[in-house]
């Protein structure tokens, strides 16, 4: 069942002097369960792919339909992870994790509940009650992964997420976030520019080319996992989704 | 480290009082003209013995709270509005700064002829000497929120006052909280200056006693004390705060 399908999304880069047309018309088809990962030469408009389908930008052209509706604005059925996490320095992990159940007027004891399952499946039970300030980087990124599966949203939309991590924590979450995809079916679109890790996770990876943008290969994974991101049997994909992007890293210096 | 701060400006206050007792020996001006530390002190103790001085503490605190607390609200309001309307920026906001640049004491005629010799004027006068204060540092703060808070939030599906309570107020209070001090700063000096005017109880009112009767060391201990109050407002209550603030929101 296709649960999120883009059609011909075009947008616009504006500046002063002139307009640069990022993504040139990006036609995508995600169905239920799907785990995306999109891969491209900086510059090409991915994460504001992302952001379209989140609701968080408006496309100059085309449009994003989500279980068969067109959808312009954003909403807690398309929730975002933003690369830096975005979490609330104010608010308490467990705050965190509950404001969007808190925004949805869910009671204490029940926003208490719901977060305490997903504190537990991001292993942040004992920093509840820390700021995120106390937290590193890895714990962070956590959060901000509990804080969207909270929302228990359709779509999962993650803009690099682990770009800022480092090898090990990264690592790590590479094997968690295939055990929460397979624990919660959820569907997962999944920004980076790292081949392995687009290896790694994906059912299928999607290569973007150079400006303006399109989807030039939507490339099935069909390895079984946890997959590692030192399995040999990935090198031969990782090599076909470099072969697929090194021109268009080329043509985009 | 903090020990030897502590020392330093106590040996500093220590040099400045001898230095003040050994003017005032040298008998270069009369007494009455300048009082040496001990008359001051006495004066004080006498002040605060027939409670004058507490209740003028009282007074005067009580309308700064007043009018402070008005400018805070009406402030952020204003500020938070300036930074997501447009229009309300180029409109209103122009003129706020404009507002901005009147001293609060220039605003005492006005209060005198709309609200009489009362409370009321008193408190428009602080309240109106802070309120620009808090509004322009709440709009920069708002302006500065990172987008992506404002995102997330909307995303995950908060909206219109949600959104402002949740999200823009703490988001922006790190700045909101210097604009509250320098709104508290203003106010005091409205409070103090609009009393002098309305001679109407208070510490501004018992500084204008001082001086009709003469009494320059009644003078100079008031002005201690209204120094004094300023000194523990700011580093209790303000520098507190800030610190607690700063370090939570990752500023530190």
């Amino acid at each position: 069942m296709t649960k999120l399908e883009t059609k011909g999304i075009v947008k616009y880069f504006k500046h002063e002097s002139h307009n640069l047309m990022a993504l040139g018309g990006v036609d995508l088809k995600v169905e239920d369960g799907d785990f995306v990962c999109l891969v491209g030469p900086s510059g090409c408009g991915k994460s504001t792919f992302l952001r379209i389908i989140a609701g968080l930008e408006s496309p100059d052209e085309g449009q994003v339909v989500f279980d068969g509706k067109p959808v312009t604005t954003t909403g807690p059925e398309r929730i975002m992870v933003f690369q830096e996490g975005a979490l609330f320095p104010w608010l308490r992990v467990q705050d965190n994790v509950e404001f969007g159940l808190k925004m949805a007027g869910i009671p204490k004891e029940e926003r208490a509940q719901i977060s305490k399952r997903y504190l537990d499946m991001m292993q942040l039970t004992k920093f509840a009650d820390s700021f995120t300030y106390q937290l590193s980087t890895g714990m962070k990124q956590r959060v901000a992964i509990a804080r969207a599966l909270v929302m228990d949203p359709d779509v999962l939309l993650m803009d690099e997420p682990f770009a800022a991590l480092d090898a090990q924590t990264r690592d790590l979450l590479l094997v968690e976030m295939q055990l929460i995809w397979e624990k919660t079916k959820k569907t997962i679109l999944f920004v980076t520019h790292n081949v392995a890790e687009a290896a790694v996770l994906g059912t299928k990876v999607a290569v973007f080319s150079n400006r303006p943008s399109k989807i030039k290969k939507l490339m099935p994974v069909d390895f079984k996992r946890p997959r590692l991101v030192e399995d040999e049997n990935l090198l031969g994909l990782q090599q076909e989704i470099l072969s697929e992007l090194r021109p268009e890293v080329k043509k985009s210096k | 480290m903090k020990k030897n701060i502590l020392a330093k400006k106590i040996a500093f206050f220590a040099i400045l009082i001898i230095f003040w007792q050994a003017i005032s020996m040298a008998d270069i001006w009369p007494n009455n003209i300048f009082p040496s530390p001990y008359e001051v002190a006495e004066d004080l103790v006498y002040t605060a013995a027939d409670g004058s001085l507490f209740f003028g503490i009282g007074t005067s605190i009580m309308r700064l709270a007043v009018g402070l607390g008005i400018a805070i609200a009406g402030g952020v309001v204003l500020g938070i509005f300036m930074a997501r309307v447009e229009t309300v920026n180029q409109t209103i906001g122009s003129l706020v700064l404009g507002l901005q640049s009147i001293p609060s004491i220039a605003w005492v005629p006005l209060a005198i002829l709309w609200f009489g010799l009362t409370d009321g004027g008193i408190i428009f006068v602080t309240a109106i000497g802070a309120v620009f204060a808090v509004t322009i540092n709440t709009y920069t703060g708002v302006k500065n929120i990172d987008p992506h808070y404002v995102e997330a939030a909307r995303n995950m599906g908060a909206k219109g006052t949600q959104l402002v309570t949740n999200v823009l107020i703490p988001a922006a209070f790190p700045y909101m909280i210097s604009g509250f001090k320098q709104g508290w700063a203003f106010a005091w000096r409205g409070v103090i200056g609009a009393e002098l005017l309305f001679s109407f109880l208070g510490l501004g009112f018992l500084l204008n006693v001082g001086r009709q009767l003469n009494d320059v060391s009644q003078v100079i201990a008031i002005m201690l004390v209204i120094m004094m109050i300023g000194m523990a407002v700011d580093g209790f209550i303000f520098k507190k705060i800030e610190n607690k603030v700063m370090s939570r929101w990752g500023l530190r």
